[in-house]
């Protein structure tokens, strides 16, 4: 009788503390301490040290070899900003990002709506879900080098367009075009990552009632109009995360520009990310670690303004203010009741 | 409405032949782009089994039998794949073991007990996922190269202790996955807390463990940038790593050898895929949404 049922099980682990109050509360908190401690452990040790750790370096002019270091302040951080590389690396990584980002929530929310659509009655969802989303799973060191190999000047690529189709009459020398390789690359992050927000994005839409759409038919809403007024914003928490972890991701975009030309960003330092440009200042001969940290740091502050902004913008305020609602009718209900026993 | 009733059928013929039309421009899109993702790869395994010669000689998607012999070409220039996929087997595995269980169990913490920090780590574990953990690398190498454990594969799997990721998947999961009811009867029944997660939550959640297993087990075995600063005997590399040394000049000359590298380092997770692939998409879509 006192079992709570299955239909209140989201609330149930309040319901015990109820319980546990009565019969050994501390030991039961000491067993979930015990069981959090390893991973509170092991994030300071392998999270929230090294961060610190870093924050500490990029003031000091630590380099590999040396065993002895100075602290200098800000002159890393001064040292980056009157750098034009610095400069180039956050403006190759936006652009790669973006000209990957915008056609990925396109193109995934295209096929998103049509894989969705009840009157297209697309068959064979899960298979194409399957083959859209195996790109991601590789390893992008090998999808790196792979797509370089592709595009070597006797690469597949020219084979196919020199030999099969004659668009060009002689073979094109891909890895010294600047703008040809951030386009690469960006369609190599394209080609990663539209399969993951597909599914991302097919999973929030089935979330949503068919009787909604329904009821915008009988109101004579066409398809654009229910797409958006309807589809967008529920999907806007889906949405704003996509974007997000998109956005933290590119900002640390190392594996593929690092690997698919010279290991140094070439041609032209076109491909040089942050990211890129920290691992070269590390591995640098002279192996400046005080100043790679500095660039870390540097990608970290640009990453969370940028994210914490996008949060901002696209917050809900429709939402909040219906918590705010539902927080205050809870306290009156409360409070009812309790006036309600006293009586 | 009355319309409907009257019976228009002109105008029903040509909705549904408008219906067939965008139906079928659909499928060719959806045909065009399962192209786009599967031909790169396709012509990475076939060129895998072919002799440079014939990959110069121009694309073709039919495998040639060459495979072994690649490899042999690979094995005589030093590179040791078996002791790469070893490597990045051993990585990889304990890797998955610790972050499967511990993940499981800082979630089981968060979703069934009631203590002082419940909410504060429901909150900090969604804020580290979104960190961009990666700009600390230089301050972790610096401290792994201070305590001796450079060259070591040790720096490279016990922070999976706290994946922040999993955790976060494992709590969605468990959310729908706990009876409490069954925590009760435990507990009357006398088993310890530990017990009741090792013995009933555990076989309980072996679905999201599985799930969440494959993805810990692909994002160890594709990481390139931790190894490659961590890791600098040849011995020890891990697959990207030597997929990423294959763009050296001592394989220049050896085309079928280099796309045997590529093929070898994705096909254990091509295999797994295939046999999966519901299972890993479904976990993903389960995992990602809801927040």
């Amino acid at each position: 009788m006192l079992m709570p049922s299955a239909a209140t099980k989201q609330q149930m682990p309040v319901q015990g503390s109820v319980k546990l109050k009565r019969g050994g509360k501390v030991q039961k908190d000491y067993t979930a301490y015990i069981m959090i401690a390893p991973f509170i452990i092991a994030f300071l040790a392998f999270g929230f040290y090294p961060i610190v750790n870093t924050l500490y370096l990029s003031l000091t002019n630590a380099t590999l070899m040396s065993r002895n270091y100075n602290m200098q302040g800000l002159k890393n951080f001064e040292l980056l900003l009157q750098d034009k590389f610095f400069f180039q690396s956050i403006v190759n990584t936006w652009k790669i990002w973006i000209l990957n980002f915008i056609p990925q929530i396109g193109i995934a929310m295209l096929l998103a709506v049509w894989m969705t659509n009840v009157r297209l009655k697309i068959r064979a969802i899960g298979f194409w879900r399957a083959v859209f989303y195996l790109p991601n799973l590789l390893m992008p060191a090998t999808v790196a080098v792979l797509f370089s190999s592709l595009f070597d000047f006797y690469g597949v690529a020219n084979q196919f367009l020199v030999g099969s189709l004659h668009v060009f009459s002689e073979a094109m020398d891909f890895k010294i075009n600047e703008t040809f390789m951030q386009g690469l690359v960006a369609y190599i992050q394209w080609w990663m990552w539209f399969g993951n927000t597909l599914i991302i994005l097919i999973a929030g839409m089935s979330s949503i009632s068919e009787s909604l759409y329904e009821a915008a038919m009988v109101d004579g809403a066409n398809t654009f109009t229910m797409f958006r007024k309807i589809t967008i914003p529920v999907l806007r928490p889906v949405l704003v995360y996509t974007l997000v972890t998109s956005l933290v991701g590119g900002m640390q975009m190392f594996d593929i520009p690092y690997l698919i030309t010279d290991q140094r960003g070439s041609p032209n330092g076109s491909l040089m990310t942050m990211f890129v440009l920290m691992y070269m200042k590390f591995k640098s001969s002279k192996g400046h670690i005080g100043l790679a940290s500095a660039t870390g740091i540097m990608t970290f502050i640009i990453t969370a303004v940028v994210a914490l902004i996008v949060f901002f913008l696209l917050r809900d305020k429709d939402e909040l203010a219906l918590q705010k609602d539902r927080k205050r009718y809870k306290k009156q209900q409360k409070i009812k009741a309790r006036g309600g026993a006293a009586k | 409405m009355s319309n409907h009733v009257k019976g228009n059928t002109n105008e029903d013929l040509r909705n549904r032949v408008s219906l067939a039309a965008s139906r079928t421009a659909v499928y060719i899109v959806l045909i065009f782009i399962a192209l786009i993702c599967l031909v790169p790869i396709w012509l990475m395994l076939v060129n895998a089994t072919k002799t440079t010669s014939d990959i110069q000689q121009g694309i073709s998607l039919i495998p040639g039998g060459n495979f072994f012999n690649n490899w042999k070409i690979l094995d005589d220039k030093g590179m040791d794949i078996p002791r790469g996929i070893l490597n990045s087997f051993i990585v990889s595995g304990f890797t998955t073991v610790l972050s499967v269980y511990f993940s499981m169990m800082t979630a089981y913490a968060i979703q069934v007990y009631e203590f002082k920090l419940k909410e504060f780590l429901k909150g900090f574990v969604y804020f580290i996922v979104l960190m961009p953990t990666a700009v600390s690398i230089v301050g972790f190498y610096q401290y792994v190269a201070k305590l001796g454990l450079l060259n070591s594969y040790i720096p490279l799997i016990l922070p999976a202790i706290a994946a922040a990721g999993s955790v976060f998947f494992a709590k969605q999961y468990l959310e729908s996955a706990i009876i409490m009811d069954l925590i009760y009867t435990a507990r009357i029944d006398g088993c310890s807390e530990f017990g009741i997660f090792h013995r009933i939550m555990m076989p309980l959640a072996k679905p999201g463990m599985f799930t969440l297993a494959i993805f810990a087990f692909i994002a160890s075995w594709n990481d390139y940038f931790r190894p490659t600063l961590l890791i600098t005997k040849q011995e020890m590399y891990t697959l990207p790593l030597l997929v990423g040394s294959l763009r050296g000049d001592t394989y220049r000359q050896e085309l079928g050898a280099i796309y045997f590298g590529y093929a070898i380092s994705v096909l254990p997770v091509i295999i797994g895929y295939v046999l999966m692939a519901r299972q890993i998409v479904n976990g993903l879509s389960l995992g990602s949404v809801k927040e």
